[in-house]
């Protein structure tokens, strides 16, 4: 059995990869991908505790299927927006976008 | 070395390399596909867990349907230049990736210092996810039917035309 310690550094990896690209790509899709990326290796740590964690037991994979519902509907959402925005701006460049900028 | 670790070591290269390239990949096409491999990747670890339910609705919620509508903004919004010319803001770029060094360094840090027992895996079975995903978070699975026809009427809503 592959110990758990393996697929928590692998999830915490697929994170880190993804808060670099939300923090520094500037093209909003790739933004977007990022941000499915960091809630899918959530969803890595949710299932692998509940099949060898500690207290195994089903509630991790039914929380996994509500962070599925959520992380749809964000995309969804999410990509509405981002053809709204390049509709009325003609950019998806993150940096050009800084109306609300302090 | 048995057969799930390598079969383990294996969909963890592919889930890392491919998440690597959705940053290094020039193109946005080959960057959404690169996506759609990492989250192949990521199903195949949950048959791995012994989740298949979870799997398949990792193959067809992810790499089915979120992939696609990825391809349809794509190719809503400007998909033909690489690049936007130089970034002005560099000192960011460089602060964005140690900050998330450091992260992953406290991760790795706290993961392999903690001390889990092992134990038998344990193996749900679909019948358990439904009773409990009828009995104990009922609610919370009504909230989720409701979220998801007020994110599919607010997506129509903004991403249509306005009308004159």
């Amino acid at each position: 059995m592959v110990p758990i310690s393996l697929f928590l550094s692998l999830a915490a990896i697929l994170f880190c990869i993804g808060l670099y690209g939300v923090l520094t790509r500037r093209h909003l899709v790739i933004v977007l991908a990022s941000i499915e990326l960091m809630l899918n290796s959530v969803n890595i740590n949710l299932v692998a505790f509940s099949a060898i964690g500690p207290f195994a037991n089903i509630s991790g994979q039914v929380f996994t299927l509500f962070v599925i519902t959520v992380a749809a509907a964000e995309a969804a959402v999410g990509l509405a927006i981002l053809i709204a925005l390049y509709r009325n701006r003609n950019s998806i460049d993150v940096i050009k976008h800084d109306l609300l900028r302090w | 070395m048995n057969t799930q670790m390598i079969f383990f070591i294996i969909l963890a290269l592919i889930a890392i390399v491919c998440a690597v390239l959705i940053m290094a990949l020039e193109r946005i096409s080959h960057r959404v596909v690169s996506m759609a491999f990492s989250f192949f990747a990521v199903a195949g670890l949950y048959f791995l867990l012994g989740a298949e339910f979870i799997g398949i609705i990792q193959v067809m919620v992810y790499v089915g349907a979120i992939t696609i509508l990825f391809v349809f903004g794509m190719m809503m919004t400007e998909h033909r230049n690489v690049g936007f010319g130089p970034d002005p803001r560099k000192g960011q770029q460089i602060l964005g990736f140690l900050g998330a060094a450091t992260l992953l360094g406290v991760l790795l840090y706290g993961i392999f210092s903690m001390d889990l027992p092992t134990e038998q895996p344990y193996v749900g079975t679909v019948e358990a996810i439904g009773l409990e995903l009828y009995g104990h978070y009922f609610i919370a699975f009504l909230g989720s039917g409701f979220l998801l026809t007020s994110a599919l009427i607010g997506a129509v809503v903004i991403a249509r035309k306005e009308v004159e």
